[in-house]
């Protein structure tokens, strides 16, 4: 069997995130709730085109504008967590995003402003946060699609491990844009029947959301512990997962080990995709029996490489609150009785795995537990 | 000191080669009609990387600063009518993932990064903080066209992989290590990188502020 990925504990020192809820506490309080930020928008934005699912930051447009909107929201986001010395070799700032500022070089596309350049690249748009928020340069940019911030996790808590940083700060956000709004719906997987049933479609289909979080991962510092990694990647298809599960198993199988003989609830991915829901709901209830499974992208949309921190902060404030919140957007039939629609007493538990995956087959999930 | 050594090296710098040609140069290293689909700096990567025979328990850390240019540039051209194969391609790190996933090679660890001047050197921390015994380290660029004069594509190609292992084995051709250095400032570019690996000359100096690398040759 594998090893984990990362096997120190990591204490989660502070963290946060944005949705179209507010912050974690408020999103939390949403899902409890059982509402919904998706809405039917066009996907291209002022030019139209199908309604789609997306779950947008209130009062900002889907087209980006320059400076990006989105800069000052990231800032008062991450206002509590300001000092001087982050992004200092001590104190480095891991950076995670599957998109970054690319909705920028959509908009130099159409309207031919050179300005927008210059945010639209991965290292741009870090610069322009970098800057704004007064950090250092020792920040390391990770873009692996949607386990991005998985891996400024695995980073930070390596860093910590060799001894060689005394905190880390991961920051992730993704800020939706025509640019990603309408890849997705090129693969035909954004819902234009939305809110209709997302089970009446032959492969399913998934929402999109704003998102961005960050986390303060310290050796000594925090009430929550992230106890465990775990990678893998499939390489099978760009956009697929072998049709065995092989790559769900694989991942979680490090972290059953690491945990047994535990009581674990379960975050998943799920997006919405019929087969990559049927194969992670399988999995779950095969590496982690009678773990309840939930997901929340149902009303949040999918927050793309920032998901795995926006959904830490949540589970987060889930094991501090003792409620965890169903999978907001669902109904029965689940593909297993583990799926829980309704929210639920987690005070019972000792903790729980938060996964996520990605194109190309990437998966990546951890161990949250109280320290 | 984070250390590593270095077991092999392969580098490919095809200059102003054109992705029709990179096609024709490059095609016996992948699986029949595989490179019809494939990005130039897919093939770059993919070649390189493939010399090195990546195995599933092998850590994989791949550095680009702009990845698929030509890919994103014909996405944003496809607008409004979004090409789906161009979207998946333009994504960062398809360049390494191509190759793997024509040759069905999974890895347990993946680690695409991207970045401007402190790239090389977080990719480099990255593959010295593996726990693997064995890391590849790979890179590249491919050059793009109406984005580059934006600075929003590479305006050179090259392509790079690296076999780092813990122990200094028989053979081994030189040595890789980031050492925290409160008084160095400064950084080590992509394409300076690539340079190194493939003149193999040795460096000693500022990968970051606060990190002195040192790749020496055997």
């Amino acid at each position: 069997m594998a090893s984990p990925t990362a096997t120190s504990a990591a204490r989660l020192a502070a963290c946060d995130c944005l949705t179209p809820f507010g912050d974690a506490a408020a999103t939390h309080a949403a899902l409890l709730r059982g509402e919904r930020a998706l809405q039917p928008s066009p996907v291209l934005g002022r030019e139209g085109g199908d309604a789609v699912p997306l779950a947008l930051l209130p009062g900002r447009a889907l087209d980006e504008t320059n400076p990006p909107a989105w800069l000052q929201s990231l800032a008062t986001l991450l206002a509590p967590v300001a000092g001087p010395a982050w992004g200092t070799a001590r104190r480095p700032v891991c950076v995670t995003s599957s998109n970054f500022g690319v909705g920028s070089l959509h908009a130099l596309r159409c309207t031919g402003e050179a300005g927008h350049a210059a945010h639209g690249t991965p290292h741009g748009s870090v610069e322009l946060v970098r800057r704004a928020l007064g950090w250092g340069e020792n920040v390391a940019i990770f873009s692996h699609a949607c386990v991005s911030a998985h891996l400024g996790l695995v980073h930070a808590s390596r860093l910590l491990e060799a001894g060689v940083a005394e905190e880390v700060l991961v920051v992730s956000y993704d800020f939706l844009s025509p640019f990603v709004a309408g890849g997705f719906h090129a693969l035909k997987i954004l819902n234009t029947d939305f809110p209709a049933p997302y089970q009446d479609r032959a492969a399913g289909s998934i929402g999109l959301g704003d998102g961005a979080g960050y986390a303060v991962l310290s050796r000594g510092r925090g009430d929550l512990s992230i106890e465990a990694h775990s990678l893998h990647n499939e390489m099978y298809h760009f956009t697929a997962n072998k049709p065995d599960g092989a790559g769900f198993a694989a991942a979680l199988a490090p972290l059953a080990a690491v945990a047994a003989g535990r009581r674990l609830w379960v975050k998943g991915h799920g997006t919405g995709t019929l087969e990559a829901g049927r194969l992670e709901a399988t999995a779950v209830a095969l590496a982690f029996p009678g773990a309840p499974l939930v997901g929340w992208k149902g009303s949040l949309g999918h927050t793309l490489g920032s998901c795995g921190i926006v959904e830490l902060a949540i589970a987060a404030a889930a094991l501090r609150s003792g409620r965890t919140p169903g999978t907001v957007g669902s109904a029965s039939p689940t593909f297993t009785d583990a799926v829980a629609l309704a929210p639920f007493d987690n005070t019972a538990f000792d903790g729980a795995v938060c996964a996520s995956n990605a194109f190309g087959g990437a998966h990546a999930a951890f161990l949250l537990s109280h320290a | 000191m984070l250390e590593r050594f270095i077991q092999a090296v392969r580098t490919d710098a095809p200059g102003a080669e054109e992705p029709a040609a990179t096609r024709v140069r490059l095609k016996d290293r992948f699986a029949p009609g595989a490179v019809r689909r494939m990005t130039q700096l897919g093939l770059f990567v993919g070649a390189v990387l493939g010399e090195l025979q990546p195995g599933e328990d092998d850590a994989l850390v791949y550095a680009t600063q702009f990845g698929e240019g030509r890919a994103l540039e014909g996405y944003l051209d496809s607008f409004p009518s979004a090409s789906p194969t161009l979207f998946q391609t333009s994504i960062h790190p398809s360049g390494a993932q191509q190759g793997l996933i024509g040759r069905q090679r999974c890895v347990r660890e993946f680690f695409p990064l991207a970045g401007g001047n402190q790239l090389v050197a977080t990719a480099v921390q990255a593959a010295l903080l593996a726990h693997a015994e064995r890391v590849l380290f790979c890179g590249g660029e491919e050059r793009g066209t109406w984005l580059v004069p934006h600075a929003a594509a590479s305006d050179r190609a090259f392509a790079f992989a690296l076999a780092l292992t813990r122990t200094p084995e028989a053979g081994a051709l030189g040595r890789l290590a980031l050492e925290p250095a409160a008084d160095v400032a400064g950084a080590l570019a992509l394409p300076d990188w690539f340079e190194l690996l493939h003149n193999r000359r040795p460096f000693a100096g500022a990968a970051a502020p606060g990190w002195r690398l040192e790749l020496e040759w055997r």
